[in-house]
């Protein structure tokens, strides 16, 4: 059975690593403006989830939102566009982490299925 | 190895998961934060879209026009529009005028009216200052060491409660009633949770493994019994965890003892005891129940003591004037009883200290603690000369 609020929710996740992945090659301010509308997304979207790795899943969407958000700031101002870019890496990798965790919850829940 | 480890678990009664009060309330804060999912996803979503459709239109991504799209898009969907943020360059203020249009029909409802409003209506019916309060109480309490545990909330557990608080020592309340919350609060019990005091996880989520006692004081004496065997079977140590109880009759109260409680009290008899006491000794103000005011505690300038002489103390065999203990730490013995349990009132100078005696002392607290050490000294001399 497919769990279409799993799907919702996963969507968000790996939509913000790819956003991110997006700007850091094409250095676009559209790409920047998607990526950290997304990147907020997926943290809301983490707020209230009672899994096993709810909290360390909730810390990186907040290190990627941390990075973004001083990233966005320096791009637009165009004084420091090299950080910038620097910055959006750094949240490039919370997003993989977080994907990493991702993965590892699914096993996880997978087994407790195997239970019982 | 396995025979190790499956030796421990047995070993442990209080083997569950202690109940985690702090918890339950970070729990409770995170629900807020869940309520708050799709209001605040409705609000950063057409956030950005409004600032993303703008650079489109205008074909613009310089900063400034970046933070004035940004701006454009909060001051719509929050309905207060100072002014307009886009191009306002004929050629392109029909295209925009027409988004603004669509925009604002559909966030109006959607952002400000469910996410905005959905947002403050959360916190406000939330009472996070409550949750608050509760997990700082709980966060205080895990630090607890050396501390009472009291089960229910009465007269008696009132009394000793207040009791306690006068001399400082800490003390957490379990009650099983919701409904004597109130009270409890009122009263201002500094610890307290409204829990079923005869589970394990309770008790350990209230830091048994660190108290020094437990005062268990129902109505009912089932209720009473099976918060001491709980308790007893965690801390099976009596010398090191005690256990008081009242019970209501004088059979229930031996039983109590027999299973785990260090003394029971059976109010009813202990009342009419005391008034036999008054009547026995007419009270005079000076003299009016000295000895139990000092008994109780309600003396802080006096108190009583009782020393036990161990078999490798070096004063053993030695007369009371001689070991000089009155002028050395200013307590002054009072009686003796001996190991066979006879008692010696007001013991003369030449009475003769035996193995085994237990020496009643009275005094000041402070000159009871030299007392304490004055005996300890005796015995570790002792200890040494042996050694060598």
């Amino acid at each position: 059975m497919i769990n279409w609020g799993k799907v919702w929710s996963d969507f968000f996740i790996f939509l913000a690593l790819t956003s991110n992945v997006g700007f850091i090659f094409s250095h676009d301010p559209y790409q920047l403006v998607i990526a950290i509308g997304v990147n907020l997304l997926a943290t809301v979207l983490k707020f209230g989830a009672k899994k096993i790795l709810a909290a360390e899943l909730l810390a990186t969407a907040l290190v990627a939102d941390l990075h973004l958000i001083p990233a966005t700031i320096l791009y637009f101002m165009e004084t420091h566009v090299p950080l910038a870019i620097g910055l959006a890496i750094g949240a490039a990798v919370a997003n993989v982490i977080s994907i990493v965790m991702l993965v590892i919850e699914i096993i996880f829940e997978y087994q407790k299925e195997e239970e019982y | 190895m396995p025979k190790k480890k499956k030796k421990t678990t047995e070993k442990r009664y209080g083997n569950v998961k202690p109940k985690n009060y702090r918890a339950i309330y970070e729990e409770k804060f995170y629900d807020i934060l869940f309520q708050l999912r799709y209001p605040l996803m409705t609000v950063i979503f057409f956030t950005t879209v409004g600032v993303l459709a703008l650079m489109i239109i205008n074909g613009k991504s310089d900063g400034t026009s970046v933070l004035n799209y940004f701006f454009h898009t909060v001051i719509t969907f929050s309905t207060v529009g100072y002014t307009e943020g886009y191009d306002t360059s004929p050629d392109l203020l029909m295209v925009n005028r027409f988004f603004a249009t669509v925009f604002i029909i559909i966030t109006i409802p959607l952002v400000y009216m469910y996410g905005l409003v959905t947002t403050v209506n959360v916190f406000i019916n939330s009472n996070i200052g409550e949750i608050y309060s509760y997990w700082r109480m709980y966060k205080a309490m895990e630090n607890l060491r050396g501390h009472y545990i009291i089960c229910h909330f009465n007269g008696i557990t009132k009394e000793l409660m207040k009791n306690l608080k006068k001399r400082g020592i800490k003390f957490v309340l379990v009650e099983p009633d919701q409904n004597l919350e109130k009270d409890i609060k009122d009263f201002g019990v500094e610890f307290y949770v409204i829990d079923e005091p005869h589970k394990r996880s309770v008790l350990l989520g209230v830091g048994i493994e660190h108290a020094k006692g437990l005062v268990t004081a129902f109505e009912d004496n089932t209720q009473d019994i099976s918060v001491i065997v709980t308790a007893r079977l965690i801390r099976p140590d009596k010398d090191n965890f005690m256990v008081f109880a009242t019970a209501t009759t004088e059979g229930a109260a031996e039983k109590m003892k027999l299973l785990g409680a260090n003394e029971v009290i059976v109010p009813d008899v202990s009342v009419g005891r005391r008034m036999t006491s008054f009547i026995l000794h007419p009270p005079s103000p000076i003299l009016s129940g000295f000895l139990e005011k000092i008994a109780y505690g309600e003396r802080t300038d006096i108190d009583i003591i009782e020393i036990k002489i161990p078999p490798n103390s070096d004063l053993i065999g030695k007369k009371l004037k001689d070991i000089k203990m009155r002028q050395e730490t200013g307590a002054t013995i009072v009686a003796i009883v001996r190991a066979d349990g006879k008692m010696k009132i007001a013991p003369s100078g030449d009475t003769e200290i035996r193995e085994g005696d237990s020496l009643i002392i009275l005094g000041h607290p402070k000159a009871l603690k030299r007392v304490e050490e004055f005996f300890k000294q005796h015995q570790r001399e002792n200890q040494e000369v042996e050694v060598a």
